[in-house]
């Protein structure tokens, strides 16, 4: 609505130098994308639960992707965080921020993909997906391949 | 400028209302606390039938000053109030919501009160 309004109407009077365009912008969603996808294969290796793979972008400006997982115990918390940490300096050259040791909700900040750790107490509490129910969602390859009993 | 006495709002459904500073954390001779601060604090007024009470001391995160923020960029950042969201001792916000405009410079060491923030500066 806003941008026939803006054709007929508006007029542009200053444009920011430090703008990407838009298909630097697609390139690096693309890149954030494969890194997020790894991230939660690692999540699925160190069997938490629940995994999903939020695209925020559309609602945030500070990041892209939001990770959610459900592990059980801090001892698995941990292993996931190392996990990670390790795999995204030796193969993306990135180093995290945030929690150092496992908490009930441990954050892994990656700059464009956030990844967020919780107990399963934790999880219902804060309850981030309700928050940003408005994200689309990213379908994981390895959903459907569930372990066979 | 957050220094101990000061009164402050709360941001966030912690269920508490008001604050007063009685400590700042990380700075034994500074004067003055800003945004993203760590304070030790006493609730002053709490919502009934929560869980937090008045005269509770607790810990908590400046998010709002009424004294202007700088960036290097030039961008200078000003509030209307003073506020604070409670935390515990392992970093965790006690609310599941925050309400309000909080700054970026919060994202270094508080990226869950980023995350649950409505707007982001």
């Amino acid at each position: 609505m806003f941008d026939d309004l803006f054709k007929k109407h508006g007029k542009v009077v200053f444009i920011r130098n430090d703008q990407k365009s838009s298909v630097a912008e697609m390139d690096d969603d693309a890149e954030s994308l494969a890194f997020a996808v790894a991230m939660a294969k690692i999540a699925n290796d160190v069997k938490a639960a629940d995994i999903k793979v939020l695209f925020v972008k559309p609602l945030v400006y500070w990041t892209r992707f939001f990770i959610i997982a459900t592990a059980f115990s801090r001892p698995q918390i941990g292993a996931i965080r190392t996990k990670m940490a390790d795999l995204a300096e030796e193969k993306f050259g990135k180093v995290p921020n945030g929690d150092l040791k496992p908490n009930s909700w441990t954050l892994l900040d990656f700059g464009d993909v956030v990844v967020h750790i919780f107990l399963p107490p934790q999880r219902e509490f804060y309850n981030l997906e309700e928050f940003y129910g408005n994200a689309t969602s990213i379908e994981l390859p390895f959903e459907d391949e569930k372990p066979f009993r | 400028m957050i220094q101990p006495q000061t009164h402050l709002n709360v941001a966030d459904n912690s269920g508490a209302r008001e604050l007063m500073c009685i400590r700042i954390i990380g700075a034994s001779n500074r004067r003055y606390a800003r945004i993203g601060d760590v304070i030790v604090a006493v609730i002053k007024e709490a919502i009934p039938n929560t869980p937090l009470e008045r005269s509770e001391v607790i810990r908590a995160v400046i998010v709002r000053t009424c004294k202007e923020l700088k960036r290097n960029n030039g961008m200078i950042i000003r509030y209307d109030d003073n506020a604070a969201v409670i935390i515990d001792q392992e970093g965790n916000p006690k609310g599941t919501r925050i309400f309000g405009a909080i700054a970026r410079e919060l994202r270094q060491n508080f990226s869950k009160i980023v995350s649950l923030a409505p707007e982001v500066l």
